[in-house]
């Protein structure tokens, strides 16, 4: 079994974070979110994974993943540069692959199980393909799978008006290598890509059987700001979190607190978990951090109540004011206008932010 | 639809032909590698197919 992991597409949902790097490196509690695939692959015994490359990004994922020895995985890459669909991103994966069967997972997805049980699940039974489902409450927003009584696939519907189930197709399929013929068979959707989705009927009207595995747990597609908060929210409340940094006397610290050896909570700082709080990283005198924050590394905060968000990282917070449900992007500071004149905000702020006020 | 890729021989790094295409010459995009890849790299099948199903590479 051979993983192939995709980090092309142009987070323009997440813009401006995204104007500096690719999507799948928004860090969530800390971490970038293609590390948590990577991680989910090799628990599935999962270790020779081919990363898809679109325009967007290419070195810093390298940079970042490297040939995978950091992660005890074997990491080939795949440029597959124009994003021409998801089916196009697996077939330009054929040379990788082989005969083998794989696991596609898209990158910016983020799940609490894991891969495992859909790889075990594939492997049980004689089966084209399998993907991996989660019940949603709107069901007319996502691709949609009947199933029949034994979890085998008997149709897929994209955005359908009368949905058959509320089983949606969420970013993660296991494949056998009959894909390709199925992906070479292929013509481009209205849309000019090629849907893996089609793909999938094509096995399934050629009589392969297609196994579906439900996701129970929480999964995330971090495609937009509120669902990186709430991804870092889950993982935050999941994660076994350990302080290694310094709690000065003087500090208030209350629940589960992820603190990297170089950072400092001062005197006078209150920290209420869980929160994540990386190296280099300083909550000075009259600072709150509250619960689902992190704190990206080399970064200073004093003053400022913040809560619920996500601060990537080099950045001085300094104001003296409340800052929830909020992402913050590389090198964003934030200071004070009060002794200012006039009185008012002042703001340099980058294509596509969003500020509320 | 046929898709096809390039393996560079010095790093293993394997390139959509599309990509190839759009440079015709370059640099191979695996990090740190010097190996330059060429859309003519591609067997005389490949780029006859893909250029005659060009419109279908892009987006
Ligand atoms: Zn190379």
């Amino acid at each position: 079994m051979k993983g192939v992991l995709l980090s092309g597409g142009t987070g323009s949902r997440l813009r401006p974070i995204t104007h500096t790097g690719p999507k799948q490196l928004v860090p969530v509690a800390n971490r970038p979110v293609l590390e948590y695939a990577i991680e989910d692959l090799k628990e599935a015994g999962i270790t020779e994974i081919g990363v898809i490359l679109g325009n967007k990004g290419r070195n810093e994922i390298q940079e970042l993943l490297g040939d995978g020895s950091d992660y005890g995985v074997e990491i080939t890459y795949i440029v597959q540069g124009n994003p021409l669909g998801l089916a196009h991103a697996a077939g330009c994966a054929r040379d990788f692959v082989g005969n083998d069967d794989f696991v596609m997972y898209l990158g910016d997805n983020i799940l609490k199980s894991g891969v495992t049980e859909l790889v075990e699940s594939f492997q049980a039974g004689d089966y084209g393909a399998g993907i991996a489902l989660q019940e949603v409450d709107d069901p007319q927003a996502f691709g949609i799978a009947d199933v029949d009584d034994a979890g085998n696939v008997t149709q897929l519907i994209e955005k359908p008006d009368d949905p058959p189930t509320n089983l949606a197709l969420i970013g993660m399929y296991v494949f056998s290598p009959t894909i390709f013929d199925a992906i070479d068979n292929l013509e481009p959707s209205w849309r000019g890509e090629l849907e893996i989705t089609d793909a999938i009927q094509d096995l399934f009207e050629d009589g392969y059987e297609i196994d579906s595995h439900v996701v129970t747990g929480w999964w995330k597609d971090t495609g937009k700001p509120e669902d990186i908060l709430e991804a870092n929210r889950l993982v935050l409340e999941d994660k076994k979190l350990k302080t290694a940094g310094v709690v000065e006397d003087g500090a208030t610290t209350d629940g589960r607190i992820e603190l990297a050896e170089s950072a400092v909570i001062e005197d006078g700082a209150v920290v209420r978990g869980p929160v994540s709080i990386a190296e280099n990283t300083t909550l000075m005198s009259g600072t709150y951090v509250g619960p689902y924050t992190s704190v990206g590394a080399d970064s200073t905060l004093e003053n400022i109540h913040i809560e619920n968000s996500v601060i990537i990282g080099d950045s001085e917070i300094t104001a003296n004011g409340r800052i929830v449900d909020s992402l913050l992007g590389r090198g964003a500071n934030v200071g004070s206008a009060d002794e200012l004149l006039p009185e008012g905000r002042r703001l340099v702020v980058g294509e596509n932010s969003q500020l509320k006020l | 639809m046929r898709i096809i890729t390039h393996t560079c021989s010095a790093c293993g790094t394997v390139v959509a032909a599309n990509e190839l295409e759009d440079n015709r010459v370059m640099k191979c995009p695996g990090l740190g590698c010097q190996e330059v890849l060429r859309f003519d790299d591609l067997s005389e099948d490949a780029r006859e197919h893909f250029l005659d199903h060009r419109d279908r590479y892009q987006i």
